[in-house]
């Protein structure tokens, strides 16, 4: 009996140990649809930061280190939003968490940045690019102040990118085959994102001393685009911009190697930036190129070695929504300064961080969006060449060339 | 004095013998004294978000199985009349900063509208051509939006929309009772004479119309009904959620309300009600499980797949058949227990 009583005792300190200790743990929420290729990515680079931290030690926060604890929220978010403005519910009064990081679909984002706000809860977006979340920031300050944007870049900033690769790869046409306006071709996807950036691209391409000899808008999902393809080939495109989400954009890569197209494929194409697209295209699909965020190449000091790891981790590498580990790494720095864990306490921190992350410098503008710029945030632009992705941009863009780019390689035009 | 002790013991007198003699009734009034009271005794802020979600839905639930369950018209496009409640309350709230005890009204009253002009475009087309037709609505209506972008927000949709009540308890309550007082107010037209003539218009249009009735008056009325209640669950959305996106005119939303009545049981007001308040936080609470978080919409489907499979008629009414028995002579119900009618006495086989 007395034995008996001692054992229970034994267990109850040992739960009750265990209780303290996970009281210390600061919980960090990854938001995001753990169901689809964004949200795995959220979760490995949640992973890979809290590893890191946990084996440093954990978070300095005033005189105590405490350890990283992550809760997987499934925000399925992709197939409905109020599912995922309950997650971030959940998130937050049920599981306690004490920074949200995450989100992926903008329509969704926005709901569950309102759930946020009304909790004061400290939310770092990882994957939603839409402006009107910073927007909210600048509008009504005081409300939405506990929202930042760590990845991707806005989609206005990412539109600049685009026409800044743009820009290069016509520049190195001119240059190296004599082209003084170089005609591109637009594909775009039939789908309402494309609508803005298909429309700036109409206006900014002739000013750019380009001439646009058309538009073609066929499916996101098309299994066959050669009848455009070959309209494309007779208009005697040298550059297809692509703002290609879907798997058509594997269709395209294919087909442009099948009909020997003469052009470099440049643009957004979701599928070029996954591993698996030289085997899905049978290997034909040389010189597509895309805007990316992760590469093997100098973006930060941190990049590489974050890339090589997660490669060997994952046996895959990462996607833009990875830079979940940037968020984490951002918030451990912004909890070690401040001393505290208080949201409210954090947000001047943050607005005046300048953090060397993965996949760039962070700072923060007024709408609490990262800074777009040489130094701060660039994206990148690789392209496949005989089964490599090559990172091939920024190469002497204001002054900013990555260690490890390569140039890109223009088809027998 | 004398009157509101009358009014009492006549009340007592309707409790007692109309809903505290069928097990049926007795749930539903358990069900809403505990909707009612459960913030006052746990005041969990997830819960009533879930509960306020799935009271919104309850509502749309109720209005589908008001034109497809009553009248025969399966809709297959009936997120739009949700989506219109929703973008018209949040359009004017956010343009014209009018209060959302205004706003929500127009926009059930925008959605009556949509609801004529589906009804009178469909009403020379029946089964699965109407279903068809209908579900080519919503996504007209989204090609609409998309392309005025500067009014709708393109696909982001309408945010920031006013909250008609602040805080969580408000909004639990405000759905809640809205809900209960919807949800009354189908089964009323359910259960009334244009209820019965909608029944029949569904097992029999051609001998409606040869017994002198107006068979395309009520079938548009029950597209303006239906339509009302589906635009008063869309403006309640917008409002609690802050949003309208594309996201409440998606042929998804159309298909789950489809879902839920047949899960629930068709033409019985109650069956879809319990089908959004069982599966709804079924599959949000399994979402909050490592075991089934990634399994979460298998498991919905094989209960749902399970429940047709063994209650082909759904839930509500496979439940009612086991707690009540109809009297073979005066269709009355009583409770299984019962050896005789309560009402004409005759014996209950």
């Amino acid at each position: 009996m007395k034995r008996g009583s001692l054992k229970l005792l034994g267990g109850l300190l040992a739960l009750a140990f265990a209780s303290a200790c996970a009281a210390q743990n600061i919980k960090i929420a990854i938001l995001g649809p753990m169901a689809f290729l964004q949200g795995e990515n959220h979760w490995a680079g949640a992973e890979m930061a809290r590893d890191e931290i946990n084996k440093a030690g954990g978070i300095q926060v005033g005189g105590a280190k405490r350890q990283v604890e992550l809760v997987k929220i499934d925000t399925n978010e992709i197939l409905s939003v109020p599912d995922a403005t309950n997650a971030i519910e959940r998130a937050i009064t049920r599981d306690k968490a004490d920074v949200l990081i995450g989100g992926f679909r903008s329509e969704a984002v926005l709901a569950m940045q309102e759930v946020a706000m009304d909790n004061k809860k400290l939310f770092l977006g990882v994957g939603a690019a839409h402006s009107k979340l910073g927007v909210n920031v600048k509008e009504n300050f005081e409300r939405y102040k506990y929202w930042f944007r760590v990845a991707p870049t806005k989609d206005t900033d990412l539109a600049r990118t685009v026409f800044a690769v743009l820009n290069t790869i016509s520049e190195q046409m001119r240059r190296d085959l004599g082209k003084p306006e170089p005609k591109v071709a637009i594909v775009a996807e039939k789908a309402v994102w494309v609508e803005a950036l298909l429309k700036a691209a109409q206006d900014t391409l002739p000013k750019m001393k380009m001439s646009v000899v058309g538009v073609w808008q066929p499916s996101a999902t098309a299994n066959d685009v050669t009848a455009e393809l070959s309209a494309i080939k007779r208009a005697g495109a040298d550059i297809v911009f692509t703002i290609v989400s879907g798997p058509m954009g594997i269709v395209l890569g294919r087909q442009m190697g099948e009909l020997q197209l003469p052009a470099v494929a440049f643009g957004i194409n979701v599928e070029a930036q996954k591993d698996g697209f030289w085997a899905a295209t049978a290997s034909k699909g040389n010189y597509v190129s895309t805007l990316d965020t992760y590469s093997e190449i100098e973006i930060t000091p941190k990049t590489v070695p974050f890339v090589k790891a997660f490669k060997e981790r994952f046996k895959r590498a990462p996607a833009y929504t990875a830079a979940s580990y940037d968020a984490i790494m951002l918030y451990k720095d912004t909890v070690e300064k401040a001393g505290t864990i208080e949201s409210d306490k954090l947000v001047p921190v943050i607005e005046k961080a300048a953090h060397t992350g993965t996949a760039s410098v962070l700072t923060f503008d007024a709408n609490h969006d990262p800074v777009f710029g040489p130094g701060k945030v660039t994206g990148i632009a690789v392209q496949w060449q005989n089964g490599e992705k090559v990172p091939f941009w920024p190469n002497n863009w204001n002054g900013v060339t990555y260690k490890g780019v390569r140039p890109i390689i223009l088809p027998k035009l | 004095m004398n009157a509101v002790s009358a009014l009492a013991a006549r009340s007592w007198a309707n409790l007692r013998n109309e809903v505290l003699v069928l097990p049926s009734r007795i749930a539903v009034l358990v069900w809403a004294l505990a909707l009612l009271l459960l913030p006052l005794v746990w005041g969990d802020a997830y819960v009533m978000r879930v509960i306020t979600m799935a009271a919104i839905f309850a509502i749309f639930a109720a209005s589908w199985d008001l034109l497809a369950g009553y009248s025969g018209q399966v809709s297959f496009g009936h997120a739009i009349f949700f989506g219109v409640g929703a973008y018209t309350s949040a359009l004017l709230s956010k343009h014209f900063d009018l209060s959302p005890w205004l706003t929500m009204p127009i926009g059930a009253a925008a959605a009556v509208l949509c609801g004529m002009l589906v009804g009178l475009l469909c009403l020379r087309m029946r089964g699965s051509y109407l279903s068809l037709a209908t579900m080519s609505f919503p996504l007209i209506l989204l090609g609409l939006l998309f392309a005025l972008p500067e009014l709708s927000g393109g696909e982001l949709g309408i945010s920031g929309v006013r909250r008609a009540v602040v805080s969580p308890v408000s909004n639990y309550y405000l759905a809640v009772v809205v809900m209960l007082a919807s949800v009354f107010g189908i089964w009323k037209i359910g259960d009334s004479k244009f209820g019965l003539i909608l029944h029949a218009i569904r097992e029999d249009e051609v001998a409606c119309r040869a017994s002198g009735i107006n068979t395309p008056r009520y079938k548009v009325l029950a597209f303006l009904l239906s339509a009302s209640f589906a635009g008063i669950a869309g403006a309640l959305f917008a409002h609690f959620m802050r949003l309208a996106g594309p996201s409440t005119l998606e042929l998804a939303l159309s298909f789950q309300v489809v879902i839920w009545c047949v899960f629930g049981g068709m033409a019985t007001v109650y069956g879809p009600v319990l089908a959004v308040f069982i599966l709804y936080p079924l599959t949000d609470f399994l979402g909050g499980f490592d075991l089934f978080r990634d399994v979460r919409l298998l498991v919905f489907a094989v209960i749902v797949l399970l429940v047709l499979l063994f209650m082909p008629r759904g839930l509500g009414p496979w439940l009612r058949d086991r707690a009540e028995r109809v009297c073979p002579r005066c269709k009355s119900r009583n409770v299984f227990t019962r050896k005789q009618c309560r009402l004409c006495e005759a014996e209950l086989r």
